[in-house]
């Protein structure tokens, strides 16, 4: 619990024991005397607000018993009210977030007793086996009345929220209550709400998972868990009874529950939608504020979204050189993030504030109204913070309006709160909380009265934003101390011009609203009385709708430097007189042309007759070559390579995480590299599913995934699976060497064919015992691991010394499948005969070695070796450095072994398409393939060889001309968002010291750390929750 | 009169005979007579290219170049018609001989605990029966500069020839500069920094705080030992008397431009000789630099951008335009048994503008120069050491790299490696 708020609770309870009569609830007895007072109140002459669009004017608000009684709009009110004279104030219904975990004690970390891992969770209570899905929790039951933390939310007028622990994957439902000071029993206004959750597995220390991949997995798991067990329960297993667990319980009705689930970017947004919709579970996301980067795929999930306000501050630019640590990403997003909400709306999306991420709340309505001017309009506003969130929080019903029967929760503010207006007052179930009394006078203005006989004195008070004065008598400015302004006096003290000792008090009393009377109080202690006559303060800013403010930024795909204003168009070009390097049996052919046409090889041949007006490249002097295809890419992933946390986790996929927005996609393109496969790392011998991209620049995810590419999954074997180098910590988990390492595996097909008996015979059984015979769990991991030994998913294992390689080949043969490609594989020398006639091919380095004791004997004759045995070779990078420059890789094996130039350049085009089994849409300069090709200046293999232009499927991604203007662009458009930042005044740069993405790491196969470890020691670092 | 002893070009063949069966390659002989390579293209350097040109050399230096030589009686003639004589390359910034497996402890020798040991010399740990070496080798690089690792101060490099018995043997000149890793002073958003920028500025002022106290205790006992006032001798110090006497230059590794100008600027405090190592952003400040004619040597020739704003090529070009603007520059390939890339690498920076003429040199005569031994090695000279490379083709681009001999000092060195041994012995595997 929070301390703070433990304390506010008990000075809470010490008041209410000694001081005051106790309202009368209604399972509780009185202790004392009862509070009896009515709760009947009309405000008078108000402007409500009774829901979005919907106003009326000089109007009654009637509440009685905690409710909206009536709202008239005769401005009468009824016999018996007590009448509060709201002139000049504008009644709204109380504001409603969605998403808090007030009232919720905060997580616990446990404590780390030892720093070994751990693999599986303390069992109780029928909870899930993994601790970061808590779905039975049902957050009313922990809800506590907190003052002190009601009031941050009541302060920017909220009255109710919709609160949970915000903690681990499957949160809990939450409860909705208000923000009211009584006790839980008369706050709860639903108790059982929606569904929290996230992809941050929170305060779990169990290993599992480790990555955003593994996250999105369970999740998948958890979900297919619990349709299985609303047909199961109460059944028979093939060995038990089915199991309870309260957690898949709870889960059992998600579709009706719904849930709010945070991310924190907008490609998480969008992994998350796809992931719920195939479960047609209904979401609302918590958005992260960059939902303007990719506004089209986030309005095509047509969620709800609950929209953060915590707009960044501004980066540090000042000094000499600091403004190299910024980047124009990073720039560009100080300056469009205030425009989010406007664009969200304007992309008719359904959405709700919340202050959530705000790192001081009352920075809220000061965002908000800096998000207004983009073209947000008071309409949306207001039903983002009424009736938007009321729905979302399950309480629509009953507040979110001022309609009769509805919640007496509304905030009263002096003129139009979107705009200049303030909080004077907010009330919850008919009890005030008071901001500022309503009766407060007004003092600001100019006054005057008569000094001495002749004399006047001129006073100019101004009340906010604080409060000044200057006091001028006979054309002599006074010198002024001690303002004070009142609600009911303002008071002051005065010395005349030079004058050190002689004090003079003064103070203003109002008789009415435009005459007050100024008290003095003389040095000599004499007091008079004379009237002062006020003017109403020139408006010396006249009040101006503030204009659309302009944007200095550009906005691209990715919005980073170096992105796209839109994907290139496809192009019908024909390249003449090219020396085309075909990666087929026609090796290289010289002054020839190829004619591209809807995206694929249409022609090759000499002097090609295409349509009139064709757009034409004059490649004389320039060579063409296929695309070249990597084998062995970690670029382009988002949240962890490995889920390394336990040996089989066959179920992660990379396809969940590819990350667009990876600037090494731009480079490797400026390489020639047009499609990889992403890789799972190789920290457990069976790692995740892989994912082919092409490298398609500006495209979102989705539009990155080569479909024609089959599934994929990576293996891994050695020093790396069995932790050699992880530290002393990490070994207990099984395997720790490399017979370990086979048994595993061993373990994990066995498994996976029993599985699939229990599915057979599930299916024979007759419709009466399948009405006692729980059918068998949908089984992600093992579902893969069939795919594999049905030779529908293909294996590419890391692996480097010859034992571990026959090793693997042996346990396929014995199982009935074949290793689709040893990747690294640098002892693939010494075993390359058995390679070839098992049919595994290999993807090896040109040169690596010597980097740990496995790689010992590697070779850079290991590629020649391979191939001249048979086995079909290629050469990856798995780096994003060599992922740029495969070319000159493949050209090692010319220089060490004497490989021909052609034979080479198939090692990064055809064979690893081969390997991918895309060979039949790409890998050559074949008609009929995908028109994936680059222009070099010079022989593709040599060092002097530049990529001029990158192709993929008839669209120009790379031109190098195009690249050195953009190169000035980039420096420009930085330089003009630095010199806007540099005009913008200090305490306009204000604003959330994390409002920034997180900078991807660059993944290495052996990358291997907990991404929720690290985000939580980043948040609490940050001061974030 | 003259005996000629003329060997064929297949050099390479004649030493792969002589070494296959040892497990490890022996180090050449000493040059027992002249030998004349004649007929190759000599890149010269200094004097530039000359095509069809003899070299001759004996008692391990070059004696003659040209054409009609006069030959000694027992010269050994080497017809390297249509190949390529190059310095042999020298490979700055290595820890060659000091790691042999990088995962495994045992083996690394490179970085002694703590953050200040300018007291340790790199020669000291040196393997020169490192499997490494020879692979590198293999590529042209003849020598290499030894350096201990660390996070401030370093240490003091070596010049190792790659080619010796021991240590000792192997040595060229020991205690060539004292090294430090100039304290970081940029902020990052990384998922290793878990450190707030102003936490990040914090430490980078306090590590430069740190680093100039160790300048100034240095100095103090430079000062004290010439006033033969030292109470008693300290290692550290001791080890850096050097830097202030001007025989021992300060290389300062360092990418971001603000370090670069901070060791600049306190190189100039001090009238340290100052060499920059690694220098990604030096192309931000070229000017300054060719204006000091501070030795920059430049190492990201593959560098991926430094800056997320910075162009994809950025790292590729740097070495063209910091030369174009008369930087006193050299290049490297850091590392142990990548530095084998080193040519490779020089030859991506002229491939992206740096002047093929000139590139030679910044990897044999400006590290020379550096190094203290620009009289006897880096060019092919008359009078220098025949330290020198034979390669069929351009040694900057694989598709021409072959080299078919290496000399050290004379010596005949073998090109032979624990890896060209496993090739042959797989080659030998039975279908």
């Amino acid at each position: 619990m929070n301390s703070r708020a433990s304390i506010g609770a008990v000075c809470g309870v010490i008041l209410a024991l000694v001081s005051s009569p106790s309202k009368a609830d209604q399972t509780a007895r009185v202790n004392g005397i009862t509070d009896n007072t009515p709760s009947f109140v009309a405000f008078q002459n108000a402007t409500i607000v009774m829901q979005p669009g919907q106003t009326v004017e000089h109007a009654t608000l009637v509440i009685r018993n905690g409710l909206v009684e009536a709202v008239q709009r005769n401005n009468q009110a009824p016999q018996g009210a007590r009448i509060i004279d709201a002139t000049g104030f504008t009644i709204y219904p109380g504001f409603i977030d969605a998403y808090s975990d007030y009232g919720i004690s905060k997580a616990v970390k446990p404590e780390h007793t030892d720093d070994t891992p751990l693999y599986n969770n303390h069992r109780e209570g029928g909870n899930a086996a993994n601790d970061a899905i808590h779905a039975q929790q049902q957050w009313f039951s922990e809800f506590e009345t907190q003052p002190e933390q009601a009031k941050q939310y009541i302060e920017q007028g909220f009255t109710s929220v919709q609160t949970a622990r915000q903690d681990g994957i499957f949160q809990g439902q939450a409860v909705t209550v208000s923000l009211a000071n009584n006790i839980a029993n008369d706050v709860i206004y639903r108790a059982n709400s929606r569904q929290f959750g996230s992809f941050d597995k929170g305060s779990s220390r169990q290993q599992y998972p480790s990555s955003l991949m593994g996250s999105i997995a369970l999740i998948r798991q958890t979900l297919s868990d619990a349709d299985w067990y609303r047909q199961a329960q109460g059944k028979q297993y093939y060995d038990a009874a089915v199991e309870f667990n309260a957690a898949l319980k709870a889960l059992v009705d998600i579709d009706k529950q719904g849930m709010i689930f945070r991310v924190n970017d907008e490609k998480s947004l969008l992994r998350a939608d796809k992931l719920f919709d195939q479960f047609g579970v209904p979401v609302s996301y918590v958005a992260s504020g960059y939902e303007y980067d990719r506004i089209d795929a986030v309005q095509a999930t047509n969620a709800a979204l609950i929209v953060p306000l915590n707009f960044p501050a501004a980066p540090d630019v000042d000094g000499r050189y600091r403004a190299i640590d910024v980047d124009l990403a990073k720039l560009r997003h100080w300056e469009r993030a205030p425009s989010n909400p406007a664009v969200i709306a304007n992309a008719g999306m359904v959405f709700a504030f919340t202050l959530t991420g705000l790192e001081k709340p009352e920075q809220f309505w000061h965002n908000l109204r800096r998000a207004m001017p983009y073209g947000l309009s008071e309409k949306q506003a207001l039903a983002a913070l009424t009736t938007v969130p009321a729905k979302l929080a399950g309480i629509d019903d009953k507040a979110g309006k001022l309609v009769p029967g509805y919640k007496a929760d509304f905030v009263i503010s002096r003129g139009d709160i979107f705009q200049q207006g303030e909080i004077y007052s907010v009330w919850l179930q008919g009890q005030e909380h008071v901001i500022k009394s309503m009766d407060a006078v007004d003092f600001a203005g100019h006054y005057q009265w008569p000094w001495g006989s002749d004399q006047t004195a001129e006073l100019t008070l101004k009340t906010s934003p604080s409060a000044e004065l200057s006091l001028t008598i006979n054309g002599e400015k006074w010198r002024t101390d001690k303002l004070q302004v009142q609600d009911q006096q303002t008071t002051w003290v005065a010395f005349a011009p030079n004058e050190q000792h002689d004090a003079w008090r003064l103070a203003l009393l109002p008789d009415s609203k435009h005459q007050f009377t100024l008290e003095l109080i003389d040095p000599q202690g004499q007091r008079q009385h004379v009237i002062a006559s006020r003017k109403p303060l020139a408006n010396e800013e006249p009040e101006q709708q503030p204009s659309k403010p302009t944007f200095v930024s550009k906005l691209t795909y990715p919005n980073r430097a170096f992105g796209l204003p839109q994907l290139p168009p496809r192009q019908n070009v024909v390249i003449r007189h090219a020396t085309v390097w075909t990666a087929t049996a026609d090796g290289v052919l010289k002054d020839v042309d190829v004619y591209v046409e809807n995206g694929r090889f249409s022609k090759i041949g000499k002097a090609l007759s295409v349509p009139a007006g064709t757009q034409e490249i004059d490649a004389a002097g320039l060579h063409l070559t296929p695309g070249i295809i990597d084998e062995h890419s970690h670029i382009a992933i988002d949240g962890g390579v490995n889920e390394g946390s336990e040996a089989i986790t066959s179920e992660v996929r990379i396809g969940d995480v590819v990350n667009p927005d990876d600037p090494h996609i731009y480079y490797s393109l400026a390489g020639g590299t047009t499609t990889a496969q992403l890789l799972h790392g190789s920290a457990n011998p069976i790692g995740g599913q892989a994912q082919v991209i092409k490298l398609r620049w500006g495209a979102t995810a989705e539009q990155m995934k080569f479909d024609a590419a089959p599934p994929s999954i990576k293996f891994a074997l050695g020093e790396n699976v069995k932790q050699s180098n992880w530290g002393d910590d990490y070994t207990v988990r099984y395997p720790q060497t490399r017979l370990g390492v086979e048994t595993i595996m061993r373990d994990g097909f066995q498994q996976a064919i029993e599985y699939q008996q229990r599915k057979v015979e599930y299916q024979q059984l007759s419709s009466a015992e399948r009405r006692k015979t729980a059918p068998p769990r949908p089984d992600q991991r093992l579902e893969a691991l069939l795919d594999i030994l049905n030779s529908k998913m293909f294996i590419h294992s890391h692996s480097y010394v010859a034992s571990e390689i026959l090793m693997l080949m042996n346990l396929a043969e014995e199982f009935g499948f074949r290793v689709n490609t040893f990747t690294h594989i640098l002892e693939g020398y010494k075993v390359a005969d058995e390679m070839a006639k098992h049919g595994a091919s290999g993807s090896t380095f040109a040169d690596w070695w010597a980097y740990k004791f496995e790689v010992y004997d590697a070779i850079p004759q290991n590629a020649c070796l391979m191939q001249q045995r048979g086995v079909l070779t290629s050469i990856n990078s798995d780096s994003e450095d060599l992922q740029r420059r495969l070319n000159t890789e493949a050209a090692k094996s010319v220089r060490y072994c004497g490989m021909s130039e052609h034979d080479a350049l198939k090692m990064i085009t055809i064979n690893p398409a081969k390997q991918l089994h895309i060979d039949e849409h790409v890998g050559s300069i074949e008609v009929g393939k995908d028109a994936d090709f680059v222009l070099w200046n010079h022989h593709p293999l040599s060092a002097y060889a530049q990529a001029q232009q990158t192709w993929i499927n008839g669209r120009k991604y790379f031109d190098r001309d195009i690249d050195k203007q953009r190169q000035q662009q980039v420096a420009a458009e930085k330089n003009a968002l630095i010199q806007k930042l540099l005009a913008t005044p200090l305490e306009q740069r204000a604003g959330a010291e994390h409002g920034y993405k997180e900078a991807q790491p660059l993944w290495r196969c052996e990358t291997e750390h907990d991404v929720w470890l690290h985000q939580a020691q980043h948040n609490q670092l940050m001061g974030a929750h | 009169m003259k005996s000629w002893k003329h060997l064929f070009s297949g050099l390479v063949l004649a030493l792969a005979a002589s070494t296959a069966s040892a497990h490890d390659q022996v180090p050449g002989e000493k040059q027992q007579h002249p030998i004349l390579l004649k007929g190759g293209t000599l890149h010269t350097v200094t004097q530039g290219v000359m095509v069809n040109t003899d070299l001759l050399f004996s008692g391990g230096e070059i004696i003659a170049m040209g054409n009609q030589l006069t030959l000694p009686d027992n010269t050994e003639v080497i017809d390297i018609q249509g190949q390529h004589v190059y310095p042999g390359l020298i490979a700055m910034d290595t820890t060659l001989g000091l790691n042999e497996i990088e995962a495994v402890r045992a083996t690394r020798d490179s970085e002694e605990v703590g953050a200040i040991h300018p007291e340790v010399t790199a020669h000291v740990a040196f393997n020169a029966d490192s499997e490494v070496i020879p692979t590198v080798r293999y590529n042209g690089v003849a020598y290499a500069q030894v350096v201990p690792q660390g996070q401030l101060v370093m240490g003091a490099s070596s010049l190792m020839q790659l080619d010796g018995w021991n240590a000792d043997d192997a040595i060229v000149r020991a205690k060539t500069g004292m090294h430090v890793q100039w304290p970081r002073t940029y902020v990052v958003d990384a998922w290793w920094e878990q450190r707030t920028p102003e936490q990040q500025r914090e430490a980078n002022a306090k590590a430069l705080d740190t680093l100039k106290q160790v300048f100034v205790d240095a100095k103090a006992y430079y000062d004290a030992k010439q006033a033969d006032q030292l109470n008693a001798v300290d290692v550290r110090w001791e080890a850096m008397l050097g830097l202030f006497d001007g025989s021992l230059p300060l290389y300062v590794h360092a990418n971001d431009v603000r370090q670069l100008e901070q060791a600049l600027d306190i190189a100039k405090e001090y009238g340290f000789q100052l060499v920059l190592v690694g220098a990604a952003d030096a192309w931000r400040i070229k000017e300054r630099l060719a204006k000091s004619q501070t030795p920059v040597i430049f190492e990201g020739l593959f560098g991926l951008p430094n800056h997320n704003d910075d162009g994809y090529d950025q790292a590729y070009r740097s070495a063209g335009e910091l030369a174009a603007a008369g930087v006193n520059l050299a290049l490297a390939y850091p590392g142990y048994w990548d530095t084998r890339n080193l040519a490779f690498g020089v030859g991506n920076a002229i491939a992206y503008g740096l002047n093929p003429d000139k590139a030679l040199a910044m990897v044999t005569l400006k590290p020379a120069k550096l190094l203290g031994v620009g009289a006897q090695l880096g060019s092919l000279t008359v009078g220098k050491k025949a330290s020198l490379i034979v390669s069929k083709g351009d040694i900057f681009d694989p598709l021409g790299q072959d080299l078919s001999a290496m000399f050290i000092n004379g010596r005949k060195v073998t090109l032979q490696s624990r890896q060209t041994e496993l090739y042959h012995k797989y080659q030998k595997r039975p279908e």
